[in-house]
């Protein structure tokens, strides 16, 4: 009886959870024609208590976006029915606030520099590795909930975006811009795992799929790994299957 | 090679020869038979006056006698002797050639002959007169003279012509040409051909025109293809990486298996890589990236080597600078920025462990070295997967593309092997 009462209260907290996060939690739309990308990226975007929709068809996203506010919104640019920039004009029309991020098999320059003229805040050329995505979902989206604070708290680590310094109680560590990028990209993509090829492409930008070798970013972690663990930092990047990197947090 | 025109000037010309020389003998004839002709007319003439004439004097036949020997003296072209009344025969006319007696150089002289009997007072007296007429070669010669004169004038004419007729006639067939040699299949441009009313250049240019359109048509749909071939690739990319990630979430992985999927990575990488650098090819053929600024040259090297420091130092390669940072030059920084990213990676990939990147910007000039080992073979260099091969992991297409975009501003690129180093130079 007990146990069953146990279950039944369990059951019904996770129903609770569901329903208070689901007014908390952060919504992002997924306008993008292939299903299984969709799906992909909201897998790995719903560990991270975000909440994904998704619209294959530009007449869905027009649906979606007319009815619902997102926080943020991953446009692919081709879609059945309509182009993406489209999308993104009716969006900035409506004064919608949202974030969006354009994901596109097109790295045309033009595009780019369009989209980002329109509104779009950010543009990732396919393919991307996912945790290159939820690094920039984050940012987008720490950018548009905390307004001007620049200040993220992660643990007990104190990053301030502007200044580009972490503390950790109150005692500043020394980073370099790329150990720097690097914290802030697993603070992006808590719990979950990296390979070394999504770090090693998330440091070297648009240069990463011309190197051959990625053995550079050891030397980075095992920098920053140190200079937390100066600090008297708990070791919260763990090395994973030997090659992988997890943030626990 | 010679000229279209000259072709139809040598056989012309041979053929007057020909023609001309078919002349010669066949002028001698006529000349000589109307002169013959003429020379027995006058023959005849004056035997028809000497009977006339002697038969009309009244003289005696003692003094006939007397006048015929001084006749025949002073007139040895002329013999009028008695003949006996049996001999008298038929006229016979004859050409003769004789001794000139009265030149010193043996000179032979030809004479038109007639034999004839006159009957002077009912008496037959045979008479032969003999014409000088002027001789076959001399004769022949003077036509000849005559004839190769002309012939040269022919020529002369012919040539002169021919100069004007090919400035003329062929001044719409050289524009044509002109265009042609102008005309690029990657500018896209459309072929204007000035008109001309010879049918011939006419055809030739709406056959010209044609052949353009048709093959700008498929080239620009190759090109396309190209590009949207590329496109479609992307999206199964991004699903394969997507994928991937997803996979490595899985907490009941071993760790060989993390191996595994994470070692898919690299290939994975290579194919977008790959699949990127044609897609910039294809957009470099189609002529994007059209707008060009001013850029520092010298800043944007620090730039990208600065980007790089990290493989450099992976590899234990280091790195020397020697920049001019006055160094300015006009181009798209987006292409100018891939051109020296491939450079640059190249200069480490395939160096050696331990080895020297030197990078020197002066005058211009863009020298890229690096150590290696052996001279790699220039024309294989540029060319698309050129020196791509399975331990080698680089695309193939990098210097395709550094070849390319310099070719669209004109920047001359050099590979060199000295001492033991690659060096690439690049005058813009």
């Amino acid at each position: 009886m007990g146990k069953a009462l146990g279950a039944w209260r369990k059951h019904a907290f996770k129903i609770y959870s569901e329903f208070v996060g689901y007014f908390t939690a952060m919504k992002i739309l997924i306008i993008e024609d292939e299903q299984e990308l969709a799906q992909n990226i909201a897998d790995y975007l719903s560990g991270e208590s975000y909440l994904c929709e998704h619209a294959a068809t530009f007449g869905q996203a027009i649906d979606k976006i007319e009815s619902f506010s997102y926080d943020c919104i991953l446009l692919d640019l081709m879609l059945p029915g309509g182009s993406g920039l489209e999308i993104l004009e009716s969006l900035k029309k409506q004064n919608k606030q949202e974030g969006v991020i354009i994901i596109s098999a097109k790295n045309a320059i033009d595009d780019k520099v369009k989209g980002l003229q329109i509104g779009a805040d950010d543009y990732l050329a396919k393919p991307f590795h996912l945790s290159e995505l939820s690094a920039r979902v984050y940012s987008i989206i720490r950018r548009k909930q905390f307004g001007n604070s620049n200040i993220v708290r992660q643990n007990e680590l104190e990053i301030d975006l502007l200044g580009k310094t972490v503390k950790v109680a109150n005692q500043v560590i020394n980073l370099t811009k790329k150990e720097f990028d690097l914290l802030l990209f697993f603070v992006g993509n808590k719990n979950r795992v990296i390979s070394k090829s999504a770090l090693a492409e998330h440091l070297s930008g648009d240069l990463a799929d011309m190197l051959d070798n990625h053995d550079f970013v050891y030397a980075h972690i095992k920098n920053l790994k140190k200079k937390l663990n100066e600090v008297h930092c708990d070791n919260h990047l763990k090395t994973v299957y030997g090659t992988g990197y997890k943030w626990e947090g | 090679m010679s000229k279209l025109l000259d072709k139809p000037l040598k056989t012309f010309t041979l053929y007057a020869l020909f023609i001309l020389a078919c002349s010669i003998p066949a002028y001698y004839l006529v000349v000589d038979y109307i002169w013959l002709n003429e020379l027995d007319e006058h023959n005849e003439i004056i035997r028809t006056r000497m009977e006339q004439g002697l038969n009309d004097i009244d003289i005696d036949e003692q003094t006939l006698a007397q006048t015929l020997n001084v006749w025949n003296n002073v007139q040895p072209g002329t013999t009028i002797a008695p003949a006996l009344p049996n001999d008298v025969r038929e006229d016979s006319i004859y050409t003769a050639s004789k001794l000139n007696i009265y030149s010193d150089d043996g000179e032979i002289d030809r004479f038109r002959g007639l034999q004839t009997y006159l009957n002077i007072y009912g008496r037959p007296y045979k008479l032969t007169i003999e014409t000088n007429v002027e001789e076959v070669d001399e004769t022949l010669f003077a036509i000849a003279l005559i004839t190769f004169l002309f012939f040269g004038f022919l020529v002369l004419g012919f040539i002169l012509l021919n100069r004007r007729i090919s400035g003329q006639v062929w001044l719409p067939f050289k524009k044509t040409l002109d265009k042609l040699k102008d005309f690029d299949l990657n500018k896209q441009s459309e072929v204007v051909f000035d008109k001309t009313d010879i049918e011939e250049f006419e055809e030739l240019q709406t056959v010209l025109k044609q052949l353009i359109q048709n093959n700008a048509s498929v080239y620009l749909r190759q090109k396309q293809f190209s590009e949207n071939a590329s496109h479609e690739l992307q999206t199964p990319l991004a699903l394969l990486k997507s994928k991937l990630d997803m996979m490595l979430q899985d907490d009941t992985l071993s760790e060989a298996q993390y191996e595994k999927i994470s070692s898919l990575n690299l290939p994975l990488s290579r194919v977008s890589r790959i699949n990127k650098n044609l897609l910039l090819l294809a957009k470099l053929e189609n002529q994007q990236f059209d707008e060009s600024f001013p850029i520092d040259l010298g800043a944007l090297i620090d730039e990208t080597t600065s980007l790089l420091a990290d493989q450099a130092e992976a590899r234990d390669i280091s790195t020397v600078l020697k920049i001019d940072h006055q160094t300015m030059v006009t181009g798209n920084k987006y292409l100018v920025e891939i051109m020296l990213t491939n450079l640059l990676v190249n200069a480490i990939r395939h160096n050696v462990s331990g080895g020297a990147v030197a990078i020197d910007l002066t005058d211009r000039v863009l020298t890229i070295s690096n150590s290696g080992s052996k001279p790699l073979k220039e024309e294989r260099l540029f060319q698309r997967f050129g020196n791509a091969s399975p331990d080698n992991p680089s695309s193939g297409l990098g210097l395709s593309i550094v070849r390319e975009i310099c070719q669209r501003y004109n920047w001359k690129i050099r590979y060199d092997f000295k001492d033991g180093l690659h060096t690439f130079s690049a005058t813009f």
